[in-house]
């Protein structure tokens, strides 16, 4: 049985990816941040699937130190139920906020969840992925167009614009992505960034606050369910040999920014390696 | 430019350190909250490459404060500039608090910040100009019932900090006080400033913004900084408005907004 983690498991996409995939046959390993929907959401996943079919871990990803510690654990479960591998791993956690809040770190939280918490994760868990042949799925947005990287204040504390700081997050995980493809696509490992199109998820009225809280609630009207992006997922797992695109929509390939560049890619990695404490390998020279 | 930073570990103590560190200050940072300075050491250091020491601290506590203070002595650290973050609020009728908590508002928003900002004042650095902040709130302007004791702490901070601003003029060093209207440093407080509604979300400052002005300010030579124009106006009113009006007025809108929030 292949093992997957999927970050964020407790609700909306998450929740629904982890249904799917527990259905298919994976076994999965769900991660939330509140221990009490973390039982929620197994009982549901096991109720559509089997007894045993998953497992589910509390961490608060906004936090380094919790990552690590997260990581630990994954990894000892790993070892002792999947032989060490892991198939997939799912960076599917993420937030929106009205204002600007930072991590117990000082990261400014957007950035901090959305894109540093999978690429600290996925370092930590990536003896494991390359054992498997994995494959690493960044959840992304049509968002990511439009905007770069803001170099010189990521954090954006210069002047914070909400959704300005969450396009940027969702650009750093097709970045991500990129940068992985670059560095280990040769040793067996593919990622890649999935868009979900607009989705009826409660993720803008989670501790968002003022204008971006009354947008989201008109907003996800218009959304499509999650069960729908969760295919994209399911596609990305099971398709053999793996596919070898970046982004993905509906289970097809998509177009994405100009700005996701293999340049841009490893001033990324340089960035989130200082700030995560880790160090990647350098990108194979083609 | 070295700084001492009370309360460093919670939202706006963040925000200002990492507005320090941003500008290249050498940063003394303390908190009841050790795992979270530590975290904020680390980051600090990662983002921004900040020489940071970090010292978790009861500041309500004399004795610790001591063992504190021996140990920046002995570490030989002097300051240019001191945060007094510090401070507690426990929301709610006075009566239905528990006793030592409302005590505890006094002990470390009044009683901790007088400690620290003697022994700060005594160990600065030489012949240098040394800048004192005091984080006040919108609240001083105003007595409010529901957070009497909060308020009361913070009018505190409001008056010392004029007094020594005078008391110290001629010595060098400048004193501030900021008050801030709500600012969303937690899920509480973002919750707390909904329940509020429109009022709520007028009176919020952005953190951030909030934390690079204080110090410019603070720098210049500044003594009150009360952030947003909504803000200015309702402190303005709270000092020409007979002061049983003002209670009478601030009591409804909070017992409303305390129920929506509270869930009653
Ligand atoms: N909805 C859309 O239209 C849309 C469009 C494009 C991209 N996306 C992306 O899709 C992903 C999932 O979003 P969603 O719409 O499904 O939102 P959601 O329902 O709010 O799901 C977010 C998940 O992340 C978890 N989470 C939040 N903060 C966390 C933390 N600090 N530590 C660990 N886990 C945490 C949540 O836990 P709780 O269950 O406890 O809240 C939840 O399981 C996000 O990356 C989002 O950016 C969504």
């Amino acid at each position: 049985m292949r093992t997957v983690v999927i970050t964020g498991a407790t609700s909306g996409i998450g929740l629904e990816i982890a249904k799917l995939l527990a259905k298919q046959g994976f076994r999965v390993l769900g991660v939330g941040r509140d221990w009490d929907r973390c039982q929620r959401a197994l009982e549901i996943v096991t109720r559509v699937s089997a007894p045993g079919r998953a497992e589910f871990f509390a961490a608060d990803l906004l936090q380094q130190r919790e990552i690590i510690r997260l990581a630990e654990e994954l990894g000892e479960t790993l070892r002792v139920t999947a032989e060490g591998e892991l198939f997939a791993l799912i960076n599917n956690a993420g937030c929106a906020r009205g204002w600007y809040m930072t991590t117990e770190d000082g990261y400014e939280q957007q950035f901090a969840l959305n894109f540093l918490a999978g690429f600290s994760l996925t370092y930590r868990l990536l003896p494991q992925l390359k054992k498997a042949n994995g494959r690493v799925i960044m959840t992304g947005s049509k968002s990511h167009n439009g905007i770069g990287v803001h170099w010189n204040d990521v954090m954006l504390s210069r002047r914070y614009n909400p959704l300005t700081a969450y396009k940027q997050s969702k650009l750093c995980c097709l970045l991500f992505a990129r940068g992985l493809n670059d560095r280990y696509a040769h040793q067996g490992i593919r990622a890649y960034a999935v868009d979900p199109g607009l989705v009826r998820t409660d993720i803008g009225n989670k501790d968002t606050g003022g204008l971006v809280n009354l947008v989201w609630t008109l907003r996800k009207r218009g959304g499509a369910s999650p069960e729908i992006p969760a295919r994209t997922f399911l596609y990305l797992c099971q398709a053999e040999p793996a596919p070898e695109g970046l982004n993905y929509f509906r289970c097809r390939e998509r177009g994405y920014s100009r700005q996701v560049t293999s340049a841009n890619a490893d001033r990324l990695f340089a960035l989130g390696e200082r700030l995560c404490g880790v160090q990647y390998d350098k990108r194979a020279e083609a | 430019m070295n700084v001492f930073i009370s309360g460093a570990a919670g939202g706006l103590g963040r925000a200002m350190a990492a507005e320090c560190a941003r500008r290249g200050y050498r940063l003394f940072l303390t908190d009841r909250d050790s795992a979270g300075l530590e975290a904020l050491q680390k980051g600090l250091e990662r983002q921004f490459g900040a020489i940071t020491v970090v010292y978790a601290c009861d500041l309500t506590d004399p004795g610790s404060v001591d063992a504190m203070l021996a140990y920046v002595d002995g570490s030989r650290i002097r300051f240019d500039m001191l945060l007094n973050v510090a401070g507690v609020d426990f929301e709610g009728g006075f009566m239905h608090r528990d006793r030592e908590r409302m005590v505890e508002i006094v002990s470390l928003n009044d009683g901790a910040t007088l400690r620290i900002t003697h022994a700060v004042l005594e160990r600065r650095r030489e012949v240098r100009p040394f800048t004192a902040v005091f984080v006040s709130s919108l609240a001083c302007m105003f007595p409010m019932p529901l957070k009497a004791a909060y308020a009361a702490s913070k009018r505190f901070l409001l008056d010392f900090a004029a007094a020594l601003r005078q008391e110290l003029k001629d010595e060098g060093v400048n004193v501030l006080v900021l008050c801030p209207g709500g600012m969303v440093t937690k899920k509480d407080t973002l919750a707390a400033i909904r329940a509020q509604g429109f009022w709520g979300e007028v009176t919020t400052n952005p953190l951030e913004r909030v934390a690079r002005r204080t110090l410019d300010r603070a720098l210049a030579g500044k003594g009150t900084y009360i952030p947003g124009g909504v803000n200015k106006v309702l402190s303005g009113l709270g000092r020409c408005l007979p002061r049983p009006w003002v209670a009478a007025a601030i009591y409804g809108r909070w017992t409303r907004a305390q129920k929506k929030w509270l869930g009653a």
